[in-house]
């Protein structure tokens, strides 16, 4: 499916597809609720393309599958959902520590623990800070429509391979499980030359070894600096996000994923309502558009950030604004998605009576 | 122009068919559309909707409490969605299955037997074709011939043979009810 | 004067095993670095290496290897050769990796007769960590923790690995070998030699569990060690062939 012919389609199926338009050479993957959809419908296209599909027995077993898969230069990757993405946490720092190209998909549901299958934004510090061990970065990307759940997905996979690190696609379930007019076009990234260290077999060269520490100590620091120079240049390169009614606005509405649909819609209320508001929408989670957002607030704008968390990309906002202006929250944990009429009575307040740091609904 | 629909019966009669199918009528209108289904254990029980956003900008909530437009093939889904409409919005039931009450003075209510509509042709099958078709006699916003074309559109190359006894399905839902 | 005995062409040649005196992971590694040179796989193989006393196992092969989180080799190799089936993949594993953090990866590999081969060394102790009770620890035995000895009221029993894997349906061999005499030895490369022929013929899972002396944790001479292998370990885990699909008459 590579056309310019919008599809109705659901987000689900849609990352599955645009993965296959990618190069996916293998899938590994146990079912959980809101994104079982990916593994079903790669489970009859893999096969008929003549590439692996393997019903792992555990999440564990299924991100350690990409794991060795990517190692081999393939392109690879599992889908999973919040609690499921827990179990997958060591293998993400040895991902980072191997530098191996691994794509995990996650379609949140709501936490902690087995949590529901509302949807819910629960996971940005899962995602962007990471439960595993060590001093790793993980590159986040956050889709909010499902037209970017193809486009990330690309994405996802060339960025992977540019800079040999793993890349989370961070939907939720609300994403997941909607239908919206959507086309594949063509993947618009180059391939990536993997020959300088992908393992094919020790050919006419030495044998390769891929691992995260050893025994000589100057080595393993020196690798973590390594990484870091990576993650800089990441940062440079690769920091995305998009903002509307930015210039003259005083109040910035915040947030990521299918959240940035809800403030675009109440910032075009509360502009009828002759309020100065803009949007801010970090597409890279991580790395997290520090510096623009710190400018911003150096200009004297405000910040109001809107997730279906309890405030987790809020302490993203509040260390780049540093003090240089005020930020506040509007958030519920989980469950109904905040409706424009939420957002716009509360951003109402916030202009009535100033900040509010941690306004549940 | 940001209209919400919210489609419902038990499972079994094409629900979140119907909604794919409005969804696709509204996508070849040139419009934004969303679709939303209620999925794991909203479905237990036997009932299952979805919901579908249409608008002239970018579909800001795909998913909300209260609703334009609620079209109910079952006596549970009236009794739970004529509370969710807003006021001065319409309910549009399959009095086949649904007893013709009016609960809420501040809401429109439509009724018309779309199960023995479809029966009258030979299957119970139509139904949704049926419900797609009253729904577009009383809705301005849905156009009966992009109804068609999003059949057509969802069912593919492999099931034509489908469209014919579909379309008159259609056309009979949308005679069943004059305003 | 004629050579009569070098180190495997697969093997670095700047290696120094970190191994202990005395330990039998020295052989084992030899015989299966033998085997990549006679079968001639060292320009297509891929290790997935475990986490243990094994864990430097790249720096004594010169072939590909890839680290895998600890328990998950099998998960990994089941990756990498999915990826590229026309490779040679296999796992070097202990006992604590193969079939205790890892029994669930290692069993769902044999069970969907992934094509690959692996090898787990059982020493009845957690070696790497210092002598700790492990999956395979016989009844009796002291380790730092089971001061006074297991017994199955307080911890239950050994598992018997290779038995377990020719129980599932995609497992294509399966033998449990010893290293405590030169004949053990001989036969244990012809176990391994099986388990990799396997894999070269696509007929599914090989797997070969190698008793091994641990002299450091086990507190003996490597003599005593390779005593107590042949008069605890052996009754307790018979060496043999458990599943054979290419032996004539059955053993299926």
């Amino acid at each position: 499916m590579e056309s310019n012919e919008k599809v109705l389609i659901k987000g689900n199926y849609a990352i599955a597809q645009a993965a296959v338009n990618a190069g996916l050479q293998c899938y590994f993957g146990y079912p959980i609720t809101p994104q079982t959809e990916i593994g079903e419908y790669l489970s009859g296209v893999m096969p008929e393309l003549g590439k692996a599909y393997v019903c792992a027995e555990s999440e564990l077993a299924a991100i350690n599958m990409v794991l060795g898969a990517v190692s081999t230069g393939v392109r690879a990757m599992t889908t999973s959902s919040s609690c499921a993405v827990a179990l997958m946490q060591e293998a993400l720092s040895y991902a980072c520590g191997d530098e191996l190209p691994v794509v995990l998909v996650n379609v949140m549901r709501a936490g902690p623990g087995l949590g529901y299958i509302y949807p819910a934004q629960g996971d940005y510090n899962q995602s962007v800070y990471g439960g595993g061990n060590g001093d790793y970065k993980i590159i986040v990307l956050a889709p909010s429509t499902v037209q970017e759940c193809i486009d990330y997905t690309y994405r996802a996979f060339y960025l992977a391979q540019k800079y040999r690190n793993p890349v989370i696609l961070l939907a939720d379930g609300l994403l997941g499980q909607m239908m919206e007019p959507a086309s594949f076009g063509e993947n618009p990234y180059p391939e990536v030359d993997v020959s300088s260290w992908a393992l094919t077999g020790a050919k006419s060269r030495e044998g390769r070894a891929i691992y995260s520490v050893g025994p000589d100590e100057k080595k393993q620091i020196q690798h973590i600096y390594n990484l870091f120079e990576k993650f800089e240049l990441i940062k440079k390169n690769e920091t995305s996000y998009e903002e509307f009614n930015i210039e003259d606005a005083d109040i910035i509405l915040t947030a990521f994923g299918s959240m940035t649909r809800n403030i675009k819609a109440a910032m075009t209320v509360l502009r009828d309502k002759g309020l100065k508001v803009g949007c801010f929408r970090p597409v890279t989670l991580s790395p997290f558009p520090y510096e623009r957002i710190s400018n911003l607030a150096k200009l004297g704008k405000k910040f109001v950030v809107v997730e279906m968390n309890m405030g987790q990309m809020f302490k993203d906002v509040r260390y780049a604004v540093n003090g240089k202006s005020e930020v506040s929250l509007i958030n519920r944990p989980c469950g109904e998605w905040l409706s424009v009429e939420e957002i716009v009575s509360a951003v109402e307040n916030i202009y009535k009576k100033g900040a509010c740091y941690a306004t549940s609904i | 122009m940001e209209k919400n629909f919210i489609i419902a019966g038990f499972g079994g009669q094409g629900v979140l068919l119907a909604g794919t199918i409005l969804a696709n009528s509204f996508m070849l209108a040139d419009k934004n559309v969303t679709w939303y289904p209620c999925y794991g254990a909203e479905m237990r029980g036997g009932t299952v909707n979805c919901e579908i956003v249409v608008s002239d900008t970018e579909v800001s909530s795909v998913h909300k409490q209260d609703t334009d437009y609620a079209l109910v093939l079952n006596q549970q889904s009236f009794d739970k969605f004529v509370q969710r409409v807003k006021t001065g919005g319409t309910i549009v039931a399959n009095s086949t299955l649904v007893a013709e009450t009016k609960p809420r003075a501040d809401i429109n209510y439509v009724f018309a037997p779309m199960g023995d509509l479809a029966n009258e042709l030979g299957t119970s099958k139509v139904t949704n074709m049926v419900a797609l078709g009253v729904l577009s006699s009383v809705v301005d916003v849905v156009d009966k011939n992009f109804l068609a074309l999003g059949f057509e559109k969802v069912m593919g190359d492999k099931k034509k043979d489908l469209i014919p006894l579909n379309k008159k399905a259609l056309e009979i839902g949308f005679d069943a009810v004059k305003i | 004067m004629q050579q009569v005995f070098s180190i495997p062409k697969c093997m670095k040649k700047d290696f120094r095993y970190t191994f202990c005196p005395g330990c039998d992971h020295g052989v084992a590694v030899r015989l299966v670095a033998e085997l990549i040179d006679e079968m001639e796989l060292q320009e297509k193989a891929i290790c997935s290496t475990c986490v243990g006393c094994s864990v430097f196992l790249y720096n004594f092969l010169d072939i590909d290897c890839v680290e895998a989180p600890h328990g998950r080799a099998c998960a990994s190799a089941t990756g990498v050769k999915r990826a590229q089936p026309d490779k040679f993949v296999f796992t070097y594993q202990g006992d604590g990796d193969f079939a205790s953090i890892g029994l669930a990866e290692s069993m769902h590999s044999a069970l969907r007769g992934e094509n690959f081969s692996a090898i787990c060394i059982n020493n009845t102790t957690y070696g790497m960590t210092g002598g700790q009770m492990g999956p395979t620890s016989l009844m009796g035995q002291k380790t730092t923790t089971s001061p006074n000895g297991r017994n199955a009221d307080y911890y239950g029993y050994p598992i018997k690995i290779a038995e377990q894997i020719a129980l599932c349906d995609g497992t294509a061999f399966s033998a449990r070998v010893s290293l405590d005499t030169i004949p053990n030895m001989v036969k244990a490369k012809q176990a391994i030699k099986k388990a990799f022929e396997v894999q070269q013929k696509g007929l599914g899972f090989g797997f070969v569990e190698i008793l091994s002396s641990c002299p450091t944790n086990w507190k003996m001479t490597p003599e005593e060690a390779h005593k107590r292998v042949r008069e605890e370990m052996i009754p307790v885990f018979p060496l043999g062939v458990f599943k054979d699909i290419t032996a004539s008459g059955g053993n299926k």
